[in-house]
């Protein structure tokens, strides 16, 4: 029984080191300070990554903004406010639908909600349809961390004569602080790789653009198109660009994960 | 003076000190079941009470009615009056915040607020009132002594809360507590979580602060109620058996329930 079970977790980690070894060995062949510094090139072209790697971060950084306090909010009346609410279970079902519903959808959603009615792609749009990725991922981690705070903790503020919402303020968020923070960065970590609904929404830009009301590049979406290009720089640019998200996500869950592990230590 | 006069005289003379709390009829449900029953007592003021018997007897039910803590629970609900000065803390426009800035509370396990041992401190006092950084400064120093903790904290107001001991914690929670001048004090079993020395001095402390509070507290432990309260309610299966001063319940009780369970026989 034992054996078998080291023989799958060998399998899976085997898969998983092949596809991280193929993605440094590729990846970092390409890194050089032009990727961070010049624009997508035209198919054989030198060039870099810079308006995929700007567009990646405006879109992601409006969407923690956007969603951000609407999950944070809805986790707190979950766990706070409407604790006891019918309601309540009714939204962590539907959030638990969200929570795993394929991105591709979101991003036909956002298409059908923000594209169509404008008549054209928008970084804006991208940005939505992320912000509704990130939600539910935030509901979650919120109402959770929120619930681990002892309700002793709670009394003894309202004992004290704190109103509702100072304990809730001053009390159950500061216990759950860094709780709370880490489900923000893993929020981050699922949208910064997710290609589907940006195709939908953002699409892609070979050229420098800041216009949030028009086409944006991201890295995901480069990607997509580059790998699947026949042209060798492209395909480059792919790897290296697979290894920017791949690093940065690492880097995510590490400080998320010291984040969590402090905690644990008090 | 008092050794002088007969014990009913005593009583008759405390029922005439002035009555802090007053409990009418109190009756109390959790969802369908009933909790309490027909309470009726009355605490007198800068006094210590303790509540004493078996789990599940109501006498912390009893305690959280009077700074209404159970209504942040759902299907908790009071029937009757509970009168602080006269005034009834169960009516629908009761304030409830100015209510527990007046009747504070400390919980059986330490709870200090996630925050440095100042702010802990003047967390409370912040609340309601709009004082310079030098009178804070002062009303913590003052709530520090008050509780005998400031002796050893006074280095490390900045550290965090949670870094200090249980006995520590305790000490803080009542300092927090009387930091923001409360009139009564309600202590749900304060030295339960607590090693015996750090139990003695949270039992100094009740002894010293009775001069000033009205005191309640809830025990499990006898002899604890015996040292530490003037009256005594004995409380079994949401009922009061018993109420009256405390080496009256422990000498020579009236009734036979109260007996058996001082003397051990059950609880």
């Amino acid at each position: 029984m034992m054996t078998l079970c080291v023989i799958a977790a060998g399998i899976g980690l085997a898969w998983l080191a092949l596809i991280l070894g193929a993605l440094l060995y590729k990846g970092s062949a390409g890194l050089s300070l032009d990727v961070f510094t010049q624009m997508t090139p035209p198919p054989g072209d030198a060039g870099g990554l810079l308006n995929a790697i700007y567009g990646s971060v405006v879109m992601t950084v409006i969407a923690v903004i956007v969603g951000t306090p609407i999950g944070v909010l809805a986790g707190t009346y979950m766990a706070e406010y409407g604790r006891f609410s019918k309601l309540t279970t009714v939204v962590r079902f539907i959030n638990d639908i969200l929570l795993s519903a394929p991105s591709i959808i979101i991003g036909l959603f956002v298409y059908e909600l923000m594209v169509r009615p404008m008549g054209h792609f928008s970084a804006l749009a991208g940005a939505v349809a992320l912000a509704i990725l990130v939600i539910p991922v935030v509901v979650r981690t919120t109402e959770d961390m929120l619930n681990l705070v002892p309700n002793a903790l709670r009394e003894a503020g309202t004992a004290i004569g704190a109103p509702r919402w100072v304990v809730i303020k001053s009390v159950a968020y500061r216990a759950a602080l860094s709780g709370i923070v880490t489900g923000i960065l893993l929020s981050i970590a699922r949208i910064s790789g997710e290609t589907a609904p940006l195709l939908f929404t953002a699409l892609n830009n070979q050229f420098w653009s800041s216009n949030l009301n028009a086409p944006m590049a991201s890295l995901p979406v480069t990607i997509f198109q580059f790998a699947l290009s026949p042209y060798e720089e492209w395909q480059q640019l792919a790897w290296t660009g697979a290894l920017i998200i791949t690093l940065t996500v690492l880097a995510l869950s590490i400080v998320a994960r010291s984040l969590t592990g402090r905690r644990e230590d008090k | 003076m008092s050794q002088m006069l007969s014990p009913d005289m005593t009583i008759a003379a405390e029922a005439a000190a002035k009555a802090k709390i007053e409990v009418k009829n109190l009756n109390f449900y959790y969802g369908q079941s009933k909790a309490l029953k027909d309470i009726t007592l009355s605490l007198p003021e800068r006094s210590v009470t303790a509540f004493i018997g078996p789990s599940g007897c109501g006498k912390s039910t009893l305690l959280r009615v009077f700074n209404r803590i159970y209504e942040l629970y759902p299907k908790q609900t009071a029937e009757g009056q509970v009168l602080l000065d006269g005034k009834n803390v169960l009516d629908r426009s009761q304030d409830l915040n100015l209510l527990r800035t007046k009747i504070g509370m400390v919980f059986q396990k330490p709870t200090p607020f996630p925050m440095s041992i100042y702010e802990n401190i003047a967390f409370g006092v912040r609340l309601y009132e709009k004082i310079s950084k030098s009178e804070m400064d002062g009303r913590v120093e003052q709530a520090l002594k008050r509780a005998a903790l400031w002796n050893e904290v006074k280095d490390k107001l900045n550290a965090s809360g949670l870094s200090l001991s249980g006995g520590q914690q305790q000490r803080l929670c009542i300092a927090r507590t009387v930091a923001v001048k409360p009139e009564v004090i309600l202590l749900d079993e304060p030295a339960s979580a607590l090693d015996p020395l750090s139990t003695a001095k949270i039992e100094e402390l009740i002894d010293e602060l009775q001069a000033d509070y009205t005191i309640v507290i809830v025990t499990h432990n006898m002899q604890q109620a015996a040292r530490v309260s003037k009256q005594t309610a004995f409380m079994y299966l949401g009922e009061l058996v018993e109420f009256d001063r405390t080496e009256k319940i422990f000498t020579s009780p009236r009734e036979k329930r109260t007996q058996d369970y001082i003397t051990g026989r059950f609880g």
